[in-house]
């Protein structure tokens, strides 16, 4: 009998926590329960900034990871960041064919096994106020937590301002930030109607989220365990692109019921954005190299 | 050799102390440019935007700096807390017995962190681990800080349990003994 | 072997290294090992130093260095015997007098800071010398301190609520807006049992002064207003939208800076002294929390808080007698780890419970947060007795008796926000009406 203890860095009512859930569960059957994955939801074993190394080092044997928390080391894990290249769950799915090989090559460089992905919904921008153009961006205070989100303010005019997740509704209440670009999951959690007032649905890019497997714990499994939790993943990955559908719609409803002004972005908007997104592309691929190259030329095919 | 084991622990302190000098200055360079930048609005101007990149992250890693650097020092000024209700009430010998104990077992433990530290630093070389924020900033560096200041406090460790084995009194319970004499601030 | 069992090897290991007299946090840490080497097949030493680096960087956790020099620098400049010189005219009709001080100053400075290690170093550095100064009984300055450090955590910001916040997805501005009627009602809870107190043992308090004439009050009143500048500089620049209520203390940093400058305490020796003060104090803590840090990570592993938690809720009780005895488990289990891995460890299991028995999650974090500001007090792990016997050379055991009278309020506290559960929420559904 085997006992996986899982890192994950979201909270249990969290969709990808609920679908992690299930996907324990079904290694739990179709094993017979000789592999069984205790869940450590929010950061409670190891925090999200430590999860990666933990399962490289073995300390977990699996865990969950945002993919573009590692875009630091590699701009290959920051491809389904770039702003405005893959802007549906459609094109975002193309993308993911498109560079999994090469993702799943990266991890195996740390003797990690990519066992799904599920995508966060589309990311939009929050704000106090209505954006009809990128001018109204102009001299306003926009949260930037990497380089890419900064260099997305200072593209669009506006100021970068660094504010940690949890002083998110300080920050927007005291004015130290005027707007910010997340999901609709992450403002409905986190009551967004109580600090702001506009949503803007750009659909900017959809980041993923990874479940990823030590090597070495993996292949210390039995051939049918392996295979219970591939067909696992399988089912799950199948499972979380519909619950993230599912999710946006259901978060933007809640945002909307809550009296947050749900903005369809004007084609002034749209237009601004596309030219930040071509040079971000651009730049992207400067630094992504070869790789990052041949994974635009697939999703493009 | 004393002097230079003293001097270790008073530069290692010093260290510390300027990385959370650091932590304010960097941060108040943040509230400073906010401030400028309320002014230039009320003024009628463009904001500055001044930013600290990578403020939160970096201001972390110092204070990893803080906080482990100053380990030996801290010891063997009777600052860290201990309950040292049974081991004051104890006969002498007794007593003796018990510090060494608490010694060798002190040393023993801080040793094993400091090397896992050290391999923890050593791993993040190999693999080029790399912080989040808008500067990749080497977690190497604040791990080897960390190692280091560890190996610091295994160190002073060890010189107490040397004291101790050789008829002296170790550093801390020499400070314990002259804060009593002071009695309570 | 039976978890119970377990449970219990694990809390004779620390007792006997703290009983041995090993410092807290090696002995925190011994206990960790110990647990992971019987239990865990993960690798030790690795596990428990990956975890003592993601706790030790921390932005969050640069405000406690940054309030604790701050109260360094205040205790070496004449402000703390100003303010008392302000205050004492106008305290002189209040049974307990300058004692309330320690409480109302712990509740303001609760506005300010997320911590209560914080909020009880920084008042205690100020307070605790001018209270024994003036010959007021140390037990019950001590004792105050120790309780209304604990505000730290109930009254917004607050660390807890922001842990359980995200844990939890509840809205962190619900929760900080629930916590501040509790927290105002534990302040007059804590002055209400001062002046009990100070009636029934007139013996213990020190003598009146003469009479002050009202001119000559106000006239005193004067000496208020460098602190009132230092509060409203604190306060008021999170709310100004220049700093973040973690870089808030810095700002009380360069303050108190320029109030040591302005009453001409300022010099190279005690800017050096102060700050050296701050940094063996903060490692002292920091210490302690990496240790902690180790002790949770390792139960994360062992599972054990969660087993006892899902036993909990396998006796399908009814919502009191759940909340009865989630009261007595947290209490025994936040006698040996910190109150944040207490919340950590056992949202995940205890969550479904609460949800089950139709508890409201606002409240219940309010209600986590006061049973949880219990362990800062209770023997032999508890941060508030650690950074009051760092300040006064007394140790934790005595402290923390006596702390004992601040700790049952709490459980009266607890008991008052059951009843009445509006107390918590009546706040934040009024305030973020919609
Ligand atoms: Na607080
Ligand atoms: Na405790």
């Amino acid at each position: 009998e085997t006992k996986w203890d899982m890192p994950t860095p979201y909270g249990d009512g969290n969709f990808h926590t609920k679908n992690i859930a299930a996907f324990a569960e079904d290694v739990s059957t179709a094993t017979n329960g000789s592999l069984t994955i205790q869940i450590h939801s929010a950061g409670s074993l190891f925090k999200h900034p430590e999860i990666k190394n933990a399962v490289r080092k073995g300390l977990a044997p699996i865990g969950e990871v945002l993919v573009s928390r590692l875009a630091n080391e590699d701009p290959i894990f920051e491809v389904d960041s770039v702003p405005f290249l893959a802007t549906s769950y459609d094109a975002a799915r193309k993308l993911y064919d498109a560079s999994k090989p090469v993702l799943e090559k990266k991890l195996a460089d740390q003797d990690l096994v990519l066992l799904f992905a599920v995508p966060w919904p589309p990311q939009g921008i929050y704000a106090k106020k209505e954006l009809s153009s990128l001018d109204d961006l102009k001299g306003v205070k926009f949260r930037a937590y990497n380089a890419s989100t900064e260099k997305i303010a200072q593209l669009a005019g506006a100021v970068p301002t660094q504010v940690e997740v949890p002083d998110i509704p300080t920050a927007f209440s005291t004015g130290r930030v005027d707007a910010m670009i997340t999901s609709p999951s992450t403002g409905a959690d986190t009551k967004a109607w109580d600090y702001l007032t506009h949503y803007h649905d750009t659909q900017a890019w959809l980041p993923k989220n990874m479940v990823i497997v030590n090597k070495a714990a993996f292949d210390a499994l039995s051939d049918a365990e392996k295979q219970a939790v591939l067909d696992a993943a399988a089912k799950a990955e199948a499972r979380g692109w519909e619950a993230s559908k599912a999710e946006t719609a259901e978060k933007t409803k809640v945002l909307a019921d809550n009296g947050i002004t749900i903005v369809e972005p004007s084609a002034a908007l749209v237009e601004g954005f596309g030219k930040i997104g071509a040079q971000m592309v651009e730049e992207w691929k400067a630094a992504a190299g070869a790789d990052g190259a041949a994974v635009i030329e697939t999703f493009n095919k | 050799m004393r002097l230079l084991l003293n001097r270790l622990y008073a530069v290692a302190e010093i260290l510390a102390a300027s990385c959370l000098v650091a932590i304010a200055l960097l941060v108040l360079a943040q509230v400073l440019g906010r401030l400028a930048d309320g002014f230039l609005k009320l003024a009628g101007a463009d904001p500055v935007g001044f930013l600290v990149p990578s403020l939160a992250e970096i201001a972390g890693f110092l204070l990893v700096g803080a906080s482990f650097m100053a380990l030996a020092s801290t010891l063997r000024h009777a600052v860290h807390i201990r309950v040292s209700l049974a081991i004051a009430n104890a006969p002498a010998g007794l007593r003796r017995l018990m510090e060494t104990l608490v010694l060798l077992l002190g040393f023993g433990l801080v040793a094993y962190f400091t090397w896992f530290a050290a391999a923890l630093a050593y791993d993040s070389y190999l693999y080029n681990e790399v912080s989040f924020g808008i500067i990749p900033i080497p977690l190497c560096i604040p791990q080897a800080v960390m190692a280091l200041g560890l190996g610091v406090f295994a160190l002073s460790l060890l010189d107490d349990l040397i004291v101790q084995l050789s008829g002296g009194t170790p550093s801390y319970v020499a400070a314990e003994a002259a804060r009593g004499l002071e009695g309570v601030e | 072997m039976d978890i119970s069992l377990v449970a219990l090897l694990l809390g004779v290991v620390l007792l006997l290294g703290l009983t041995l007299g090993l410092w807290v946090a090696v002995a925190l840490s011994a206990c960790a090992l110990v647990a992971m080497k019987l239990l865990v097949s993960a690798p030790s030493g690795p596990v428990l130093m990956t975890t003592v680096w993601g706790a030790a960087n921390s932005w969050d956790l640069t405000a406690l260095p940054m309030f604790i020099w701050m109260g360094e620098i205040l205790f070496r400049s004449r402000i703390s015997e100003n303010m008392f010189t302000g205050l004492a005219p106008w305290m002189q009709n209040l049974p307990g007098r300058l004692l309330h001080v320690n409480i109302l100053g712990c509740g303001i400075f609760a506005a300010v800071s997320g911590s209560s290690a914080a909020t009880t170093a920084t008042i205690g550095k100020m307070a605790l010398p001018e209270l024994m100064k003036r010959g007021y009984d140390e037990k019950l300055a001590i004792g105050t301190l120790a309780g209304s450090g604990t505000l730290g955590l109930l009254i917004p910001p607050s660390i807890i609520l922001i842990v359980y916040g995200a844990a939890t997805e509840q809205s962190i501005a619900r929760l900080f807006i629930a916590g501040v009627l509790p927290g105002a009602m534990l302040c007059a809870l804590f002055m209400g049992y001062v002046a009990i107190w100070a009636l029934i043992n007139k013996s213990k308090m020190p003598g009146a002064d003469e009479p002050v004439p009202l001119l000559a009050r106000i006239r005193a009143t004067r000496s208020l207003f460098p602190v009132l500048l230092l509060i409203v500089g604190v306060i008021g620049s999170i709310y100004a939208g220049l700093a973040s209520p973690t870089e808030a203390a810095a700002v009380g940093v360069l303050l108190s800076l320029g109030l040591s400058a302005w009453y001409g305490t300022l010099s190279r020796a005690s800017f050096a002294e102060a700050l050296i003060g701050a940094t063996r104090t903060s490692c002292m803590i920091a210490f302690i929390l990496a240790g902690a840090a180790m002790l949770t990570v390792a139960m994360g592993y062992t599972g054990i808080p969660r087993e006892l938690a899902g036993w909990i809720g396998s006796l399908d009780l009814s919502p009191y007698a759940l909340l009865a005895a989630l009261t007595l488990f947290f209490i025994v289990l936040g006698c040996f780890l910190d109150g944040i891995s207490v919340v950590v460890l056992t949202t995940s299991v205890i969550l479904p419970m609460v949800q089950a028995a139709g508890l409201d999650l606002i409240w219940f974090g309010i209600y986590l947060v006061l049973v949880v500001e219990m362990s800062q007090i209770t023997p032999p792990v508890g941060f508030n007795l650690f950074v009051l016997q760092a300040m006064t050379g007394r140790n934790i055991f005595q402290v923390a008796r006596m702390a004992l009278p601040f700790f049952l309020i709490m459980i009266l506290a607890v008991a008052l926000i059951v009843a009445y559960p509006g107390l918590a929420l009546w706040l934040p559904e009024t305030m973020l009406a919609n």
